[in-house]
């Protein structure tokens, strides 16, 4: 899961980009409007979290650019005043929640989770699909009760698959969703990495929950429940 | 009387003075024009008068000392005429010695016996006859000198006045008629003047007014010279205003920006350091503390309040935008909200209003389990929103201290708990009123009173 964090403090950005790594996502962060409006442009994000006082570009203009360019990711405004003209103008240029500072980092992961399922299709907090089941917030899987041990970038994968299930997902998609912008891709990982979710999730090979497709991706199979 | 002297408007003052010196130039003039004519006519007749006496010595003879002998045709018809209106007698001692054929049927009264009049002495004076009819009468002494004794002739011409007061009342009445046409046309000019002149003041009027009523944002510029420099500087106040109350805004902002963004750091590093539960909570606390006396203030500071410069708002649009983004916001719980008003105006600043009804709302979606109901009513002096949910309610003993202090009673929903203490002081700086009842919907049920002025 990939989020864009654009927000100008520099000991907020890092906190919060700190926190969110630690549960599972990946996060590319701008600390003024210019760069945030490219990055929020350039690429595919599950969210992002815009702060509305940003120097160059405001948080609003960013918002409104990147709806009027098709980008239709979650947006979770952070507002420092929290008036409700700017919640209000915020809400209308195309973003989808909204949070004012000082807040709780559960709040803030709390209501990033549910625009992520919910832009997904997904109406509960925890993804379930047959035997599996994935909670975001404890960051944990299941299968049938046993707990699976992953590690981040196997959750990160398996998180990304489960919320886009019975989808075709490239390598390249899968690459993008789960990699930091400035980090050194080789393709080839994802296929290690699918191949350990495989042994890990159905050793016993009856599940068969990740299927290839060859020369368009992977697929997710088991159906989801909610 | 001082009272409605002050109520005048205007136009009203200037048309009434206009009117008192045009009645008292007019009646001045009417009355002296009167008088010099009148004074002038008496004139006349007098000399008039004087003629006849003449006419009368021309025709008088005497012989044998003192015999008085007069041709029988005098120069003047009218002495011959019965009852022409022109009558003369001559008195000598008291006795009548002659009169005039237009004598007839009638006595001339005598002149009042006076001393002898020398040195062409006159007597004028008004008398009446017995049916009525008023004369003016001339009274003039000769003196015949003759061997013995001078004699002395009291000539007495006496004429109606009859025709002299159709005249002068004739020229009384067609002064009176072209005066008084003058005045009326002069008055209706001078109404058209002023109306003509005070239009600009009408013109500002009304587009204060559209600014009033927020039909315009400005003044018009084409005014005359003497109220250009006015309606300029309004002009500049408004902008001033405007901006003034933009840059304000913007500066809390920023300063809300600087100050929160540490206390969300704070806030974030308290969460997941190694530091002891004790001192966690503690700091957990005043960082509430401060978080909400910073929110408050800033809140109270933004607070515009009643204010004559500001314009008419919908607020009905204002609601209705409200409820799009808590839809958007709520979406998950999936609230049905009921809001079916289409104009509400009132005279108030837009984010004043944003902030009041944003935060009761979003206490309704907040605590409502379903339903959210929006309702409102309009009177001349007030409007009154009324704000339902069907959530658990607030407790009678609650709805005091939720108003004054910010505290929150669940404290488990994520919020600042100072919604609706904004709420209130918002509703405080336009003097309205906010009342906590029980819903039929079963929550809690606020109701909002603002005055339209």
């Amino acid at each position: 899961m990939r989020i864009l964090l654009i927000e100008d403090s520099d000991s907020l950005r890092t906190q919060l980009s700190q926190k969110l790594t630690a549960q599972g996502l990946t996060v590319d962060t701008a600390g003024e409007g210019k760069e945030g409006l490219h990055l929020g442009k350039e690429y595919a994000y599950d969210a992002a979290i815009i702060d509305l006082g940003l120097p160059n570009v405001s948080g609003m203009d960013i918002i409104k650019q990147l709806r009027s360019a098709s980008k239709d990711f979650p947006i979770l405004i952070l507002t420092a005043r929290g008036g409700w003209q700017d919640k209000v103008e915020g809400l209308e240029a195309g973003a989808d929640d909204y949070l004012t500072k000082p807040f709780h980092f559960e709040e803030l992961h709390a209501r990033l989770n549910a625009l992520i399922r919910r832009s997904a299709g997904w109406s509960q907090d925890t993804l379930k699909c047959g035997e599996i089941c994935l909670n975001p917030t404890e960051q944990t899987v299941h299968h049938k009760q046993q707990e699976i041990t992953l590690t981040a970038y196997e959750y990160r994968l398996l998180h990304y698959l489960m919320l886009h299930t019975g989808e075709v997902l490239s390598k390249t998609v899968l690459t993008e969703h789960i990699y930091e912008q400035d980090h050194d891709r080789d393709s080839n990982v994802i296929e290690v990495f699918i191949k350990r979710l495989r042994s890990k999730l159905d050793p016993n090979k009856t599940l068969n929950p990740i299927e290839t497709l060859r020369g368009r991706g992977y697929r997710f199979t088991l159906a989801r429940d909610a | 009387m001082l009272d409605f002297l002050a109520q005048l408007s205007i136009r009203q003052r200037l048309l009434l003075v206009a009117g008192i010196i045009l009645v008292a130039f007019l009646g001045l003039s009417a009355i002296s024009l009167n008088n010099a004519y009148q004074a002038s006519a008496k004139a006349a007749q007098q000399q008039r008068l004087q003629s006849h006496i003449y006419t009368l010595l021309t025709a008088i003879d005497l012989y044998k000392h003192d015999q008085l002998y007069m041709s029988e045709t005098l120069a003047e018809p009218d002495f011959s005429t019965p009852h022409s209106g022109l009558y003369a007698q001559i008195i000598q001692a008291e006795k009548r010695v002659w009169q005039s054929s237009s004598i007839l049927g009638f006595v001339l009264a005598l002149p009042p016996s006076s001393g002898a009049l020398l040195n062409h002495q006159q007597i004028y004076y008004p008398s009446q006859l017995e049916d009525g009819t008023q004369l003016i009468n001339l009274v003039y002494d000769i003196t015949w000198e003759t061997d013995e004794a001078d004699i002395i002739y009291r000539l007495h011409i006496a004429e109606n006045t009859h025709s002299f007061t159709q005249q002068t009342a004739e020229f009384t009445r067609t002064l009176w008629y072209w005066l008084g046409g003058t005045g009326l046309l002069l008055l209706l000019v001078q109404a058209a003047i002023l109306r003509w002149g005070l239009q600009p003041l009408q013109a500002v009027a009304e587009d204060l007014q559209a600014i009033e009523t927020g039909k315009q944002q400005r003044l018009a510029q084409n005014y005359p010279a003497e109220l250009n420099q006015l309606t300029t500087n309004i002009n500049t106040l408004l902008d001033h205003e405007q901006s003034r109350r933009e840059r304000y805004k913007n500066s809390l902002a920023d300063l809300a920006h600087s100050l929160k963004t540490p206390i969300a750091v704070l806030q974030g590093e308290l969460e997941n350091s190694q530091i002891g539960d004790g001192f966690r909570k503690t700091a957990q606390e005043q960082l509430n503390r401060v978080t909400s006396l910073v929110d408050h203030q800033l809140q109270r500071a933004a607070t515009t309040g009643k204010s004559s410069l500001l314009t008419y708002i919908n607020i009905a649009n204002i609601i209705d935008k409200l409820i799009g983004s808590l839809n958007k916001v709520y979406q998950q719980k999936d609230i049905d909200c009921l809001f079916d008003t289409e104009i509400l105006s009132l005279h108030a600043d837009e984010s004043d209003m944003y902030e009041l009804f944003g935060n009761l709302l979003e206490n309704a979606y907040k605590y409502g389990h379903q339903q959210v109901e929006i309702s409102s009513r309009s009177t001349p002096k007030e409007i009154i929103i009324t704000v339902a949910d069907d959530g658990d309610g607030i407790p009678p003993h609650a709805a005091e201290m939720i108003l004054q202090r910010g505290k929150r009673i669940d404290s488990q929903v994520e919020g600042q708990g100072i919604g609706l203490a904004v709420a209130s002081d918002i509703i405080a700086a336009y003097s309205g009123q906010i009342e906590i009842k029980n819903s039929p919907l079963g929550g809690a049920c606020f109701i909002v009173t603002l005055p339209r002025h």
